[in-house]
């Protein structure tokens, strides 16, 4: 049984795959755990009443073995198997930057629906042959992006159009971070440094909740806190389409002994009011003798939990993903627009 | 600034305070009778008195140039409030005016003197946080425009970048040396500006730093903070999270509905930056030592606001060569 969506798009009914012994109507694989994000977004799984953690797939024995032993499921090595299970019908993909698009490709090619880890890719060629093959095949392709499902930032969107600032002015953003080492400093998996791993948080969030682009990137970019083949500081300044104007922080730039693993903030200027979130302030602080001598722990509300639920409910009832591969690709193309400013040191313009 | 840097210089032992000029006649006597001395409507008067050493000049930013080098005319060493002039040409002629009258010329860059921004100062020079990487500093204020019009008048006065930007250019300048690329954006040329101001600037040192800076006229309260992130570690500095006091108003709270509640963070002390900065300019008179801020200090700290200002305008990076004289035209 096929039918359109309000895209036009022709999508493959979960209930074709009803076959299996579960009877949940979303089923999983998670794909490689190089991303921690995946160990969130499994337990947000295996939180859902509609769906089920079918598999793990990681070809780093080790790393998927101890995540299959601790949500229970069993681990298998290669995903291009995984993704021909008929008892999955939909795959999160946390691996690398650079192999989310053969990993996409396969899952589509499978027939399976996609949620992938942002950034989409490192090349705009690459998202957009990955947005191509899940049209081709019919299955739909969601960008993890959390930060537009968080409270406070819903909050933030409402109280924008509910007029409660005025006519918006000027936004000022960060998205500051300790380093994560490991493969995101590796330019060929990652596609890049701080400026491609900090960007597109933020750039999704402005483009839906101004429902605007970004057309002009200008960037100042370096690697001075680590000894890394890639960028650990970046700033952009971009322009709206809407006229409204952004400074964004991408800078690695938290200590390893930043209490939290770094935040998102946007502050938005407006006429009548200046609105100010810190997504991830919502924690209590912690001082001991041993170990991590303070940190923020407990109560960090990520928006994890609602993107895959958001993403689960879009898979059981065949309606479009609120976050498709396009909006990953927009977010990727203003990382990508502010490597090449900060070639020129001169701002570049985009999607004309 | 001249009432108060006046009641500065009246409590200094080492400072004698002889005039108050103010065109103003009657608010300039009615300070004198306060605090002591002579009121005048003529600068010409004041500055022809031998009995005076120095001058110090709070006018308005497009009046500085007439009054320091008339001050410098008569031989008087002279202090102006920052930032230095309106134009780039104004300062330069006013510290060739003093260069050649052999006074000293400071400029008021009232910062350099806050605790916290001299101690991050040293530990930067101490090399705490190793090679710095990336900054952020922000001077948040609600808006003055209609409380105090000639501050927002964007010929007379530069606006918000060239009243409250420049204290953060100067003071990134002094931390890290000679700019290499500006770019901004702001409101200073969109019709808002009459009631609403804000910058963000992006900076590129020729040290490498890289820094994001905020300037607003358009937020409820004040605070000033700054954020320096290096190789070994980072400093904050923020003026709401330093506050020692905490103000919420409750009147008639009961009666309002619905009105957010005005809460003030304050922070009382026995530091004041004024002060020493006026107590540094007459020390420095006395000894024989440089100022901490001269003319081409000033004057370069305006040249970098006037390039933000320029990129605000036309929308394109201003570059500076390593001496800090400006490329782009």
């Amino acid at each position: 049984m096929r039918f359109a969506n309000s895209t036009g798009h022709t999508l493959k009914l979960v209930n074709d795959m009803s076959q299996t012994g579960t009877s949940a109507p979303v089923r999983i694989a998670l794909i490689s755990l190089a991303h921690g994000h995946g160990y969130s977004y499994a337990a947000a799984v295996q939180a859902a009443p509609n769906a089920e953690l079918v598999v793990i797939a990681d070809d780093d024995a080790e790393r998927g073995q101890a995540a299959a032993a601790r949500f229970g499921v069993p681990w298998e090595a290669d995903y291009r198997e995984t993704v021909k299970r008929d008892d999955i019908n939909a795959v999160i993909i946390c691996s690398e930057n650079a192999r989310h698009k053969e990993m996409t490709i396969a899952a589509a090619e499978a027939g399976k629906h996609v949620l992938c880890e942002k950034p989409l890719a490192t090349t705009a060629e690459d998202a957009q042959a990955m947005i191509d093959a899940c049209a081709r095949e019919g299955v739909q392709l969601q960008t993890a992006f959390p930060v537009r499902f968080h409270a406070a930032v819903v909050a933030m969107k409402q109280a924008v159009e509910s007029g409660q600032i005025g006519q918006p002015l000027a936004i000022a953003a960060r998205n500051p971070g300790r380093c994560p080492h490991s493969w995101f400093v590796d330019p060929d998996l990652a596609g890049g440094g701080a400026v491609i791993d900090h960007t597109v948080h933020v750039v999704d969030v402005l483009r839906w909740m101004f429902d605007t682009e970004v057309t002009e990137v200008y960037a100042e970019i370096a690697t001075r806190m680590y000894d890394i083949p890639v960028d650990d500081t970046g700033l952009l300044m971009l322009r709206l389409a809407n006229g409204l104007k952004v400074s964004l922080d991408t800078s690695w730039s938290r200590p390893a002994s930043w209490p939290i693993w770094g935040g998102v903030m946007i502050e938005i200027v407006g006429e009548d009011a200046v609105l100010s979130l810190d997504a991830f302030n919502d924690n209590f602080q912690m001082s001991r003798n041993e170990g991590a001598p303070y940190s923020y722990v407990g109560v960090e509300h990520s928006g994890d939990p609602e993107m895959v639920t958001a993403f689960l409910n879009a898979v059981e009832h065949g309606t479009d993903v609120q976050v498709n591969g396009t909006d990953g690709l927009r977010a990727l193309e203003v990382a990508l627009a502010a490597y090449e400013s900060a070639k020129t040191g001169m701002p570049v313009a985009i999607g004309a | 600034m001249g009432g108060s840097h006046a009641r500065s210089l009246a409590s200094l032992d080492e400072v004698d305070l002889v005039w108050l000029v103010d065109v103003d006649l009657p608010r300039a006597e009615a300070l004198a009778a306060e605090i002591g001395g002579k009121a005048t409507a003529s600068m010409e008067e004041a500055f022809s008195d031998p009995s005076i050493d120095a001058v110090l000049v709070a006018l308005p930013t497009f009046l500085h140039r007439e009054a320091v080098v008339l001050a410098a005319k008569h031989g008087k060493h002279v202090f102006s409030e920052k930032p230095i002039a309106r134009t780039a040409e104004d300062g330069r002629i006013m510290i060739d005016a003093c260069r050649e009258a052999g006074v000293t010329f400071m400029v008021g860059h009232v910062v350099r003197f806050y605790h916290e921004y001299s101690s991050i100062k040293r530990e930067l020079d101490a090399g705490t946080l190793g090679q710095v990487a990336t900054v952020r500093s922000y001077r948040i204020s609600p808006p003055v425009m209609q409380s105090r019009p000639w501050f927002a008048d964007l010929e007379k006065s530069g606006g918000l970048v060239l009243d409250l930007l420049i204290h953060e250019l100067d003071t990134l300048r002094w931390y890290f040396g000679e700019p290499k690329r500006i770019f901004a954006h702001g409101l200073s040329y969109s019709p808002i500006q009459k009631k609403r101001d804000f910058v963000t600037v992006s900076l590129r040192f020729h040290s490498g730093v890289i820094a994001h800076v905020e300037a607003s006229w358009a937020h409820a309260t004040f605070r000033t903070g700054i954020e320096v992130a290096g190789q070994k570690g980072l400093i904050n500095y923020s003026s709401d999270d330093s506050s020692t006091l905490r103000l919420e108003r409750t009147k008639d709270i009961e009666l309002d509905k619905g009105r957010i509640p005005a809460i003030v963070h304050m922070r009382p002390s026995n530091h004041r930056p004024h002060l020493i900065e006026v107590q540094h300019f007459a020390q420095c008179l006395k000894s024989g030592e440089p100022v901490l801020v001269n003319g081409e200090e000033g004057l370069k700290a305006l040249e970098m606001s006037l390039a933000v200002l320029d990129s605000v305008r036309t929308g394109q990076p201003i570059e500076f060569d390593a001496d800090g004289q400006r490329i782009t035209a």
